[in-house]
């Protein structure tokens, strides 16, 4: 390949690293704004919906020319084939913070039911997660990755485990319905985008090995059989 | 399901005068699949090809050793017909060759070398040569015309036609679409496709998208070696050797 593709190529790296950057920062603040009730930081997370949509197709634009133009191959066509998948993963994440925010505008005013704990580190456990995957895209080094599967579960088990505290304070007290709702809506929000990071892990997997690895499959099996129910009850049944 | 092998290289070694061409290979070519070979200028990939019906034998200075096995015997040792050998392993070039007669004589010759004789026989072979060369619907009504009047893929198929009549079992094809325009090298690439169903097909290619698209097996060759011999889409995919994905991915060469 020439120099041409060499710097397209590592253009559409920096794309995605980009996006990452912003998705991963919009997912953090959009917590922070809840937790703080910080409107302003709300603002500016739903200000960014835009340019994630932006990004997204811009990554997909640059990632097709490539293919069309220069057909590569092996570890080029691998990472391409990554970047596509990624943008697509990231502008989920970005778009869970934009909802996220849009609940702290809702709840806007209102005093949080208790301190909030649990719903600030599950983000920070699903934006590390994301780090990772990022740094382990832009160092082609799968080492950060290795662990995503036992990371996964705890960000599952918190959100059920919020679930059940929400559970607890609106049926003590149903003027906390509207609230626990919402934390119940951004629990789940933030688990799913522990399995995007999952899944970029796997595309990321695919770039670095060639090999393709299913995270968390145990996980997936389990839930698709219940029709969705959580694992942790479906033990404890 | 296991592979059945039509020929199996062994140790080939192939001198030029003091130029060591081809190095230590070693592979197996599997019946009825499609092996391409690619790497760069004078790896000694069209060496290779034309070891394989003994081409290399009319070379001045030509020295092998090594071994090529095909149905049980050593095609470079004692006692082999070599006019045998590229009857049943026929070559396409490069450049299509048709002679300068019609487009029925040129299917025809090689039969008739053979001794075929009988206007219904030869017209069956004839027939059924262009039919497999995906020619029929172009030339089926103009049988008599000159065969240098048709278009270079037209003529390309005409010569594959034309080693079709002979029944060979392994057809080589040496860089079979560098000289086409895209349509004739799409036609010429779906015709191998088909010819794989009943031949075995050695490619010589400089087009690695059109090794990627056509072959089951590719080999890259570098410097008179055999670097990497495997799977086609392993090779593309995942290659192991680091200079194979170097080359594939246009880094050199």
């Amino acid at each position: 390949m020439g120099e041409r593709f060499e710097q397209e190529f590592e253009e559409l790296k920096t794309m995605v690293l980009d996006m990452g950057k912003l998705s991963t920062e919009m997912l953090d603040k959009s917590v922070r704004s809840l937790k703080n009730n910080d409107m302003e930081l709300a603002d500016w997370v739903i200000s960014k919906k835009g340019e994630i949509a932006r990004m997204d197709d811009d990554i997909e634009t640059r990632a097709l020319r490539l293919l069309t133009l220069y057909q590569p191959v092996a570890t080029d066509m691998r990472t391409i084939a990554c970047c596509l998948k990624l943008n697509t993963y990231l502008a989920r994440v970005g778009r869970y913070g934009k909802d996220i925010a849009c609940v702290t505008k809702a709840l806007k005013g209102k005093k949080h039911v208790s301190k909030l704990v649990s719903l600030p580190y599950m983000a920070k456990l699903v934006t590390d997660m994301l780090n990772d995957a990022l740094y382990s895209f832009e160092h082609f080094d799968v080492s950060k990755m290795e662990d995503f599967s036992e990371r996964d579960d705890d960000v599952d088990h918190l959100r059920w485990s919020i679930f059940r505290e929400c559970l607890s304070y609106m049926m003590e007290e149903p003027k906390y319905i509207k609230q626990c709702a919402n934390y119940i809506m951004v629990a789940r929000y933030l688990e799913r985008c522990g399995d995007n990071a999952c899944k970029m892990n796997e595309k990321i997997h695919y770039m670095v090995t060639g090999v393709r690895v299913e995270v968390d499959k145990d996980y997936t099996a389990e839930c698709c059989e219940d029709g969705g129910e959580p694992c942790q009850n479906k033990q404890e049944q | 399901m296991v592979k059945k092998i039509a020929l199996s290289v062994k140790n080939l070694n192939l001198w030029y005068g003091s130029n060591h061409a081809l190095i230590d290979i070693d592979m197996d070519v599997y019946e009825k699949k499609v092996t391409a070979l690619i790497g760069p200028s004078g790896c000694g990939k069209s060496t290779l090809i034309r070891c394989f019906n003994r081409m290399n034998d009319v070379v001045d200075n030509c020295k092998v050793k090594g071994a090529i096995n095909w149905k049980d015997k050593n095609i470079y040792g004692k006692g082999v017909d070599v006019i045998e050998v590229r009857k049943q392993i026929g070559m396409i070039f490069q450049k299509p060759n048709p002679f300068p007669k019609s487009i029925y004589d040129n299917v025809a010759y090689g039969p008739r070398l053979q001794g075929v004789r009988g206007k219904k026989k030869l017209d069956a072979i004839v027939h059924k040569s262009i039919k497999d060369a995906a020619l029929w619907d172009e030339v089926h009504d103009r049988f008599s015309d000159s065969a240098m009047s048709l278009s270079g893929g037209q003529q390309q198929r005409l010569c594959i036609a034309r080693t079709l009549a002979i029944e060979p079992e392994i057809i080589l094809m040496d860089e079979p679409t560098s000289a086409l325009d895209p349509i004739s090298t799409s036609k010429i690439e779906d015709l191998v496709f088909e010819l794989k169903k009943k031949y075995t097909v050695i490619i010589v290619t400089h087009n690695m998208q059109q090794a990627a698209r056509v072959s089951d097996h590719t080999g890259f060759m570098y410097l008179g070696e055999m670097i990497e011999y495997d799977r086609t889409q392993k090779i593309f995919e995942r290659p192991k050797k680091r200079l194979t994905e170097k080359y594939i991915s246009g880094r050199f060469g």
